[in-house]
């Protein structure tokens, strides 16, 4: 029996080690797994490149002729699976390695991250929207449960929470979806894209909408991202990296996916969504200025970088998206340093308020510095990753000659770095009286001093990946090569 | 181990020194995809890397010292790692690069002093990340203008454009020199840093700033000589920053008068120096530049010899308020000749090679037929004797005021030794005024295409408006140093006995030996019934940014308050927005 | 007498009605009603209009259900069988979301004997 290595085994790989995990509790083989499924899969990425750089990896497994589970590897989505799955190894090895709260190694969360990290892969790769609408619903089942698997007031309140939202968000989505079809008798993507144009404008206004309020829940924009901070101070902060790391940015993906491919011209939705992603980056960082949860303020600060990327996406030229793609990616490896980081100093020092966080980097020097290093990141400064992949989207808007964006950014940065750099002031107050306890579970510094090695590296040489996102913006921005690929040359 | 690290990171400390000797070549490195970091070392760089490559292994020294701090140290060679990228960017990317390594790695070995306060180290790293980020806006318009990086004359930019630019980048600077209304993040920072590394921010970092302003002036075509034409006989435009400049002199000179902390004194008096070197800058003339760079090379030597002392004095008194010293010449004297000879170079007074510094900006402004600002000047820097005067006299004679003043020792070696090289180099350069000329600053001025200075040879300074011998002029005062100490020594028996503390009295009280006693106590509180002067000593522009502070914290609570409620009121907002963009869309776009 | 309601327009614009006041009655328990299962009811009511929005539509009149048996071996006059597929599909979905939904109220209702929804005042901004 030959077993084909494509695209489909990201989803049912996790699919199938999820559902068969009592015989992995019994072989006490769920950690190794759970560090090894992502594992095994990063691999199959990274071995699928060379074929993916050449040409899209299409793949539709029929299942009665209409239906069919359309997927597609190209190299914007594979760069978006690689990421998911590298997050899915960091996290799990954090998880094994680092001693953390039992709740977080038994079974229940074992399939949920797995369900997670399928669902993500599937939502990047799917070819139509009611697959696309199926990953949803599974990454966000999986995201509810992982809020409330602490079931303690707190992780309860952000499960109920996200799932009243999220089912919210997912009504609007699903609500499109029925109006597409409707209207085009598709539901693959590429279908749809040739048939959007001749939808009748209002219907295409309304559609839009519904996506945008749906994807826009999602993707936490402003103004509909109010719920986003509360889920992340009751969720454990390894689950919270997972959420601000990969979850966001697969919805991100599909949005501009779907902006990019449905619309011959993306200008007007680009603006939208440029000022939709400025405002959510400027709101997000004025409110972070006066948090003391230390949870919250990353959950701000995840917001507004996802309002920077937004803004660098929807403007639709080649440079601004690598370098948003770059920054997506940047920021994913920058928010799994500074939760997971989060998640150690937590452990030691109880409460998350800034006051009791006084002299933490003192007593935990090694947290401190890791802390500083993804605060510095995130900030954009050199010589870190968050720094290069910022300046590209600045280069692009310079080239372009459009300034605002420009100065929005560094503005936000300049905001961004009041409140980061009052909690490295407090982490380093010096206090005599902070108990040194032996700190248990050194390992767990081991994936995350991988995530601040990669931050280094990526920072100092760029170059080493930067055709990576380079190809990965021009199929996401060039549609009628996607159409092509898919509906053969003739359409 | 540790002493193997310890060498090691002296001789990081060298490295600028090895660039400066060793570096001929070119060095690219490619960043991303059409970014390309271009290293090459320009003579106006050359400069500032030996400004740098003198300050680093002196600082290093005492930083050496037992027990040692780690995290201080490596943040301290990624300070020169950034400032020696900085200084050898052949581009803007690496220039940015450079000055942002040196941003934050400064802020960290900020957070290392025990002192440090949450106001101090926020008002640090926002000011200088706005000067990053005015610069990289600044950069960004270079960028969308030439479409390339590297540092190079626009050709042919147009008003607006110029202008857009001048503002970037040139309030970027002045944040980072500290000039007058952008300077609040100076003081106390010189004040709370570690104490050694006080004298490095003032002597090495202020002057990346000063590098920049200069670096600015070759981006345009006629910056030195016209830009928005001619006033009397300099550049319009540069007398604009002429008197920013020397605003910012004659204010923090008084500043630095009041105050009642060495290390404040020194931050303020830091201020009032480069805002000369910003004068100069705006005079713009080849013997302007010369003066700044020269004053440039002069601050920092002072500046190092004058922390160096005062961080030793701090380190064995554990006093760094002038009312609790006093009476140190006895028990610390070789630190008393550095401040000695520190406030002789800070003054500007001959024989000093400050004074050499001084006149060179001062003829520039006759030069330039710039008398008001010339008068201006002088006056601040007449102020500036006043604490110079307070910096010698309080800590070394009258009274010790305190039980860590009374039982002090010298300060240790690694203190002692730079204060000794110190010493000794602006010895040289008093005696030898036209060596800095000759071999320092005309090689920059030639590259950027001025008139150079140059004399008959290294003893002598010459201008067009009168110059000065200084072999000769060291010679007097040597002699005359050497005269009056011979004779007070040979007097000094009696002249004790009439200097007893117990002749003064007061009121007819007779002060014992524990009486403390301070004749430099009030002298700020007095300074303030002088009617401009006591004006300026009130006023600050701290408010405004407290209020700005203020302003976006209350910012940050309205927003904030989107964020307080609950499922019901997050999804009737999603609703609400859905239904007012379609209301909107059928309205204007006829659904 | 009523045959002109098996015009395909007339249909539709029923289903179309009907499914959005059913929509609109959803929403309007969303956001005002305060017990959390009422809330989570309304969430399924609102899902419920989508599907009977999506199967009204795409089905007319006079089609029988996509089901090949004996007497029909051909996809003739049968109701597109893609809507029903997926609204099947999104019904199981649908139910998962809020068993889950409500074995979270009802584990929440135990542990603080709150089940209204403005007491979810545990996570907030300080």
């Amino acid at each position: 029996m030959t077993m084909p290595l494509t695209p489909v085994w990201f989803i049912a790989l996790p699919l199938l080690l999820a559902f068969a995990s009592p015989l992995w509790v019994r072989l006490r083989l769920l950690m190794p797994l759970l560090v090894g499924t992502p594992a095994a899969l990063l691999a199959l990425a990274l071995g699928l490149l060379p074929a993916v750089r050449t040409a899209p990896l299409l793949e539709t497994i029929v299942i009665a002729p209409p239906l069919g589970i359309h997927l597609q590897l190209d190299s914007a989505s594979w760069l978006l699976v690689a990421l998911i799955n590298f997050a899915g190894v960091v996290v799990g090895a954090f998880l094994w390695l680092g001693e953390t709260e039992p709740y977080l190694r038994e079974r229940r969360a074992f399939i949920l991250i797995l369900l997670l990290i399928a669902g993500c892969n599937g939502m990047v790769l799917t070819g139509d929207l009611f697959n696309l609408y199926v990953f949803l619903e599974i990454a966000g089942v999986s995201a509810y449960a992982l809020s409330a698997l602490r079931r303690d007031a707190p992780a309860l309140e952000a499960g109920l929470k996200y799932l009243i939202i999220g089912s919210v968000a997912a009504i609007f989505f699903l609500f499109a979806v029925v109006l597409i079809y409707l209207q085009t008798g598709n539901l693959s993507l590429a279908a749809v894209a040739r048939g959007f144009s001749e939808i009748p404008g209002p219907m295409q206004m309304l559609i839009g909408l519904l996506m945008l309020i749906g994807l826009g829940i999602k993707t936490e924009l402003f103004p509909f991202n109010f719920w986003v901070p509360d889920i992340y101070q009751g969720s454990h902060p390894a689950v919270a990296s997972l959420y601000s790391g990969i979850l966001v940015k697969a919805f991100l993906f599909v949005l501009f996916h779907l902006v990019f491919l449905f619309l011959a011209d993306p200008g007007v939705a680009g603006a939208w969504l440029m000022g939709l992603g400025a405002i959510t980056m400027l709101v997000a960082e004025t409110v972070a200025l006066r948090q003391e949860d230390l949870r919250r303020m990353l959950a701000y600060s995840s917001l507004g970088q996802i309002g920077l990327i937004t803004l660098a996406l929807g403007f639709g030229v080649e440079s601004t998206t690598a370098g948003g793609l770059f920054h997506m990616v940047n920021h994913t490896l920058v928010k799994l340093l500074l939760f997971l980081t989060a998640a150690i100093l937590l452990r030691s020092f109880v409460s998350a308020r800034i006051a009791d966080f006084a002299g933490a980097g003192r007593a935990r020097p090694l947290a401190g510095a890791l802390f500083v290093l993804g605060a510095l990141a995130v900030m954009g400064l050199p010589p870190l990753s968050g720094f290069a992949s910022k300046l590209w989207i600045l280069k692009g808007f310079a080239e372009a000659g459009v300034f605002w964006p420009v100065a929005l950014i560094l503005l936000a940065a300049l905001i961004e770095a009041g409140y980061y750099f009052r909690w490295i002031k407090v982490l380093y107050e010096p206090r005599t009286e902070v108990a040194i306890e032996p700190s248990e579970g050194r390992w767990a510094y081991l994936p995350i001093g991988v995530v601040a090695g990669l931050i280094v590296l990526l920072g100092v040489a760029p170059f080493l990946v930067d055709d990576l996102f380079i190809e990965g913006a021009r199929s996401l921005l060039d549609r009628t090569a996607t159409l092509v690929a898919v509906l053969g040359a003739g359409s | 181990m540790s002493l193997i690290l310890k060498l090691f990171f002296f001789a990081v400390s060298l490295s600028p020194t090895a660039l400066l000797m060793g570096w001929d070549g070119h060095l690219t490195w490619t960043l991303l995809d059409g970014v390309g970091l271009s290293l090459t070392l320009t003579p106006l760089a050359a400069f500032f890397l030996l400004l740098l490559a003198l300050a680093a292994p002196l600082v290093a020294l005492p930083m050496l010292r037992r027990p040692a701090d780690w995290p201080s140290l490596a943040l301290y060679a990624a300070l020169l790692a950034g400032m020696q990228l900085l200084l050898l960017a052949g581009d803007f990317v690496s220039f940015f690069i450079g000055w942002e390594i040196m941003t934050w790695s400064s802020y960290l070995l900020l957070l290392r002093s025990p002192r440090t306060e949450m106001a101090t180290s926020q008002s640090y790293i926002l000011f200088n990340l706005a000067s990053a980020f005015l610069l990289l806006a600044g950069i960004m318009v270079f960028y969308g203008l030439t479409g390339s990086f590297d540092i190079r004359p626009l050709v042919g930019p147009t008003q607006p454009q110029q202008l857009a630019l001048a503002l970037l980048f040139g309030l970027a600077f002045l944040i980072k020199v500290g000039t007058l209304p952008l300077h609040i993040w100076v003081p106390r920072s010189y004040d709370e840093a570690p104490d050694i590394f006080s004298a490095f921010l003032s002597a090495a970092i202020s002057k990346m700033g000063v590098y920049g302003m200069i670096l600015l002036l070759t981006l345009f075509p006629e910056a030195l000589t016209g830009l928005y034409g001619r006033l009397l006989n300099g550049p319009a435009a540069g007398y604009l920053l002429a008197w920013v400049g020397v605003i910012t002199a004659i204010v923090a000179t008084y500043k630095a008068i009041s105050q009642e902390d060495m290390k404040r004194l020194l931050a303020y008096s830091s201020i009032a120096q480069v805002g000369y070197i910003t004068t100069a800058v705006g005079v713009g003339s080849s013997l302007a530049l010369g003066g700044a760079l020269y004053l440039a090379l002069v601050h920092t030597l002072v500046k190092l010899l004058l922390f160096i002392s005062v961080a030793g004095i701090v380190l064995q008194t554990g006093q760094r308020r002038f009312n609790d010293l006093g009476r140190l010449i006895e028990r610390m004297p070789i630190s008393f000749f550095g401040v000695l000879i520190g406030i002789i170079g800070l003054a500007g007074m001959p024989p000093l090679p400050g004074f050499a510094a001084k006149y060179l900006v001062f003829v520039s402004l006759v030069d330039a037929r710039w008398l008001l600002l010339l008068a201006a000047m002088i006056l601040s820097s007449t102020a500036a004797f006043i604490y110079c005067y307070k910096l010698i006299y309080a800590p070394f004679l009258g009274h010790a005021n305190s039980a860590g003043a009374r039982e002090a020792k010298e300060a240790p070696w690694p203190y002692l030794v730079p204060q000794v090289i110190l010493m000794a180099l602006l010895f040289g350069l008093g005696v030898f005024p036209g060596f800095a000329i000759e071999v320092l600053i005309d090689p920059v001025l030639t590259a950027l295409r001025m008139a150079p200075l140059g004399g008959s040879s290294w003893a002598v300074l010459t201008t067009a408006y009168g110059g000065y011998d200084g072999v000769v002029l060291m010679s007097v005062f040597v002699t005359a140093f050497v005269l009056v100490t011979g004779l007070f020594l040979l007097l000094r028996g009696r002249m004790r006995r009439a200097g007893s503390p117990y002749d003064l009295s007061y009121a007819g009280e007779v002060p014992t030996e524990e009486t403390p006693l301070h004749y430099g106590a009030g002298m700020g509180r007095e300074l303030r019934r002088i009617p401009l002067v006591g004006w300026i000593l009130r006023h600050s522009s701290q408010g405004f940014y407290l209020g700005l502070t203020r302003q976006m914290r209350a910012a940050a609570g309205l927003l904030g308050g989107f964020y307080a409620g609950n499922p019901q009121t997050w999804i009737l907002l999603a609703v609400v927005v859905f239904a007012v963009v379609l209301g909107l869309q059928a309205v204007t776009g006829g659904i | 007498m009523l045959s002109f309601l098996d015009e395909p327009r007339v249909l539709h614009g029923i289903y179309v009605l009907g499914s959005l006041t059913l929509f609109f009655i959803g929403l309007y328990g969303l956001l005002a009603k305060r017990h959390l299962l009422k809330i989570l009811i309304s969430i399924a009511v609102m899902e419920l209009a989508v599907y009977l929005l999506f199967i009204g539509l795409a089905t007319s009149p006079g089609e029988t259900a996509p089901i090949l048996s004996d007497g029909l071996q051909g996809f003739v006059g049968m109701a597109d069988p893609v809507p029903q597929a997926l609204t099947l599909t999104a019904i199981v979905i649908g139910l998962a979301v809020l068993g889950l939904g409500i074995s979270l109220a009802v584990q929440y209702h135990r542990l603080t004997g709150k089940a209204d929804v403005a007491g979810l005042t545990e996570l907030k901004d300080v």
